[in-house]
């Protein structure tokens, strides 16, 4: 019993520090100490959240993500430089190395100060664009927050975003305002990999502050175009969050109350949103974890010896489960597909013979299992069962378990009596044999008619 | 598709209309144009928008044509240059927005021009009219300007074909059913029938012909006195070796039947040449 107190250890350390899926700890570069106190409920919530908060300058000389090779950290939190960028331990390079060693990385920025080189060419690593200037800020004039930035205009009030497809989940919605302070906007390239998260209103857009113009002329993007918070889920399911507006994580805009045009004095929902925010960005929500896979023929009373056979025949009735958890927060629930989307095994050689959505079956105290049941196509070969799952804000699934599909054997096809087409032919050989036992007695026991017959049929 | 923002827009547009304390931007002065290249100056499209008004008619913009707006920008009653007047066009059905700036005068006067390449591939694909909206707004207390000012149709020429665009996206694909190949199929049962009436009505014809041609079996009675135990031996082998490869058709296989089939022609060898040495015998005889 001596494995009991450790079991106990074991069990209680992973109800305190286990919040995350992938780890707890947590480097939060910032390069002026008294800038911390300005976050203060931000750390607090990460840490009531079992993150263990390391806090780092850029100038610091030990500061290296890596250690002996591997990550010494799980996640980054990169608040926006003072100087030219964040230094030669979390150059671009650095980083992206960090995010294919899968960790993941949060970057706040700030439209109050140019933002670096360095940066920008890390983020257009990530096909995500700032302005050529790297010192927009985006503003509205008709979400504005009429309380503190009436002349500037430059604080702006958002809806929590919703759904960003009809067929994603919504991790980051709710209700209430956001508040947004001088937030440097960007947009995003054309790439699968990255998702908006947080949008500007139609009518917001971007302009140079420090470019005195009576009107702007030259845009760098305008509307819904303008991004102020994306998401970019590399293949090996690593997060890189780019957020903005760093102001709108601090304390002051936690609790502010805000105004629209027009509008009722509200409480900002900023505190809501940093959650949901540093939550997916740190593999909180939307991690996708596969159980039992099986494949088997369809029939009724299973041994263990008859799931996942490495070899079918062609036209086999053939079932096949998969068993999938979402970590949510602080374990692992059923996974549920969001609506208008669908799961989908595809039975592959070279190119999918079918592609068929799997339906939620069966459900686990944390996990859904999902299945279907199909024939196996008429052509033999070696075929994978795959099922290839990529989707907005959810990490990916991409399984693949190949398979033998053989023929029919020889004694396997219907038997020659049975096909009413060969009765013709089968006539003609059974005729034939009767034929010649027939002429052998004929041939032994007959007498010559006569002489002539007797010497023509000799001739034959 | 962010239909959230703007029911958020609308409703702040609605609660704006109410206090109007301070004053608010509007436009004056307006026209839009549509030029056709090498058309005459004046020969094309010209309407003016009613102050902060919406044109009723939608605009035409063909595929060599210059859209032109030009307005005067002011805030309560008098002309001023505002920080943002955009032109904001939109697609009705998927909510995709863009604004093109106006150059704008220091004395609020305010004209852009725009033509079919300055628009994205996906207003050029959809056939419904785009909304376009004039923004007005300016840092300050007044409040900003955001109404519908026409619908700008794309008079599409019907020979070109509509331009198509392609974004791959991670989502659901669709669904791939196997498609199998027939299975091998029988001729009616009839037909098959009568085919094989004809196979078997192949032994009267013979049997005709035979007994035509003298065929008989008279000296059978002769061959069993003679040599009775050879020829029952082979007939009955020959008949079982036939009966051994029924056998074989039905159920039995190779390894099963090849020692019947050795044991049995082994017979029919030994019993054969007595039985032919009986058939010889008549022979000799002159009987045959």
């Amino acid at each position: 019993m001596r494995w009991f107190p450790s079991l106990l250890l074991f069990g209680f350390l992973a109800a305190v520090n286990a919040l995350s899926s992938s780890g707890n700890r947590l480097l939060v570069v910032l390069e002026d100490a008294a800038e911390k106190g300005l976050y203060s409920t931000l750390w607090g919530d990460l840490e009531s959240r079992g993150y263990n908060l390391i806090f780092e300058s850029p100038k610091s000389e030990q500061l290296s993500l890596f250690e002996l090779g591997e990550r010494a950290y799980d996640h980054v939190l990169l608040l926006p430089p003072k100087s030219k960028g964040f230094g030669p331990s979390l150059s671009p390079k650095n980083l992206v190395d960090f995010l294919n060693s899968d960790g993941n990385v949060l970057l706040a920025l700030s439209g109050k100060s140019t933002t670096p080189s360095a940066i920008s060419s890390l983020l257009l690593e990530f096909d995500l664009h700032l302005s050529t200037d790297r010192s927009s800020i985006a503003v509205d004039h008709f979400n504005y927050d009429t309380l503190s930035a009436s002349e500037k205009h430059d604080i702006l009030l958002l809806e929590r975003p919703g759904k960003v497809r009809p067929d994603t989940k919504a991790f980051f919605s709710g209700e209430g305002v956001i508040a947004v302070p001088s937030a440097s906007p960007h947009t995003l390239g054309d790439n699968s990999l990255l998702a908006p998260i947080l949008r500007a209103p139609t009518t917001a857009y971007s302009y140079n502050p420090k470019e005195d113009a009576g009107a702007v002329e030259d845009v760098f993007a305008t509307g819904s175009q303008l991004a102020l918070a994306s998401a970019m889920q590399a293949r090996n399911s690593a997060r890189f969050t780019l957020l903005g507006s760093v102001e709108s994580l601090q304390d002051k805009w936690f609790s502010a109350t805000v105004q629209a045009p027009g509008g009722k004095e509200v409480e900002t929902a900023n505190r809501e949103f940093a959650k949901q925010l540093t939550g997916w960005t740190f593999k909180e929500t939307g991690v996708l974890k596969v159980g039992k896979i099986e494949h088997h023929l369809a029939k009724g009373d299973l041994t263990p010896e008859d799931l996942n056979p490495s070899i079918y025949r062609i036209k086999n009735e053939t079932v096949f489960s998969i068993e999938i958890s979402e970590y949510n927060y602080d374990g692992y629930v059923p996974f549920e597909i969001p609506a208008n989307d669908n799961l989908q095994l595809e039975f592959t050689m070279l190119s999918p013979f079918h592609r068929l959505n799997l339906a939620p079956t069966a459900k686990t105290p944390n996990s859904t299992i999902f299945s279907t049941q199909f024939t196996v196509p008429d052509q033999h070969g070696i075929f994978s069962f795959r099922v290839n799952y990529k989707r907005p804000f959810l990490t990916s699934i991409e399984e693949k378990h190949e398979v033998t599909v053989r023929h029919y054997a020889h004694n396997e096809y219907p038997r020659s009596w049975k096909i009413t087409g060969g009765w013709v032919w089968i006539a003609g050989l059974w005729s034939v044999i009767a034929g010649f036992l027939a002429f052998v007695v004929v041939w032994l026991y007959s007498e010559p008619a006569t002489a002539a017959k007797a010497k023509s049929k000799k001739t034959q | 598709m962010h239909w959230w923002h703007s029911l958020f827009q609308l409703s702040l547009l609605a609660s704006t209309a109410l206090p109007a304390a301070a004053a608010s931007w509007g436009f004056t002065d307006a026209t839009v144009s549509v030029q056709t290249k090498g058309a005459g100056v004046g020969a094309g499209f010209k309407e003016e928008i009613p102050q902060n008004g919406v044109l009723s008619s939608p605009v035409p913009l063909g595929n060599a044509d210059t859209l032109k707006v030009a307005l005067t920008a002011q805030e309560g009653k008098s002309a001023k240059s505002a920080h943002q007047v955009f032109l904001l066009l939109q697609d009705p059905n998927s909510g995709l927005d863009i604004s093109y700036p106006f150059a704008v005068k220091g004395n609020g006067k305010s004209r852009v021009e725009l033509t079919w390449k300055d628009l994205p591939t996906q207003f050029l694909s959809t056939s419904d009219p785009l909304d376009a909206r004039i923004l007005i707004g300016s840092f300050g207390d007044s409040a900003a300007y955001n109404q519908p000012a026409f619908q700008l149709s794309l008079a599409r020429n019907p020979d070109e074909p509509v331009p198509t665009f392609e974004v791959s996206r991670y989502g659901q694909l669709p669904e791939i059913h196997h498609i199998f190949k027939q299975d091998a199929q029988s001729p009616p049962f009839v037909i098959t029938l009568a085919f094989v009436a004809i196979v078997l009505a192949i032994f009267p014809v013979l049997g005709g012909l035979w007994l035509y041609l003298g065929a008989n079996i008279n000296h059978l009675p002769v061959a069993i006195k003679s040599a009775p135990i050879p020829h029952a031996v082979f007939l009955g082998s020959l008949i079982a070796i036939e009966g051994i490869f029924f056998l074989y058709y039905t159920s039995w296989t190779l390894f099963q039947i090849l020692p019947a089939v050795a044991a049995a022609g082994v017979v029919a060898f030994i019993s054969g040449s007595r039985a032919l040495g009986e058939v010889q015998g008549r022979r000799l005889a002159g009987l045959r």
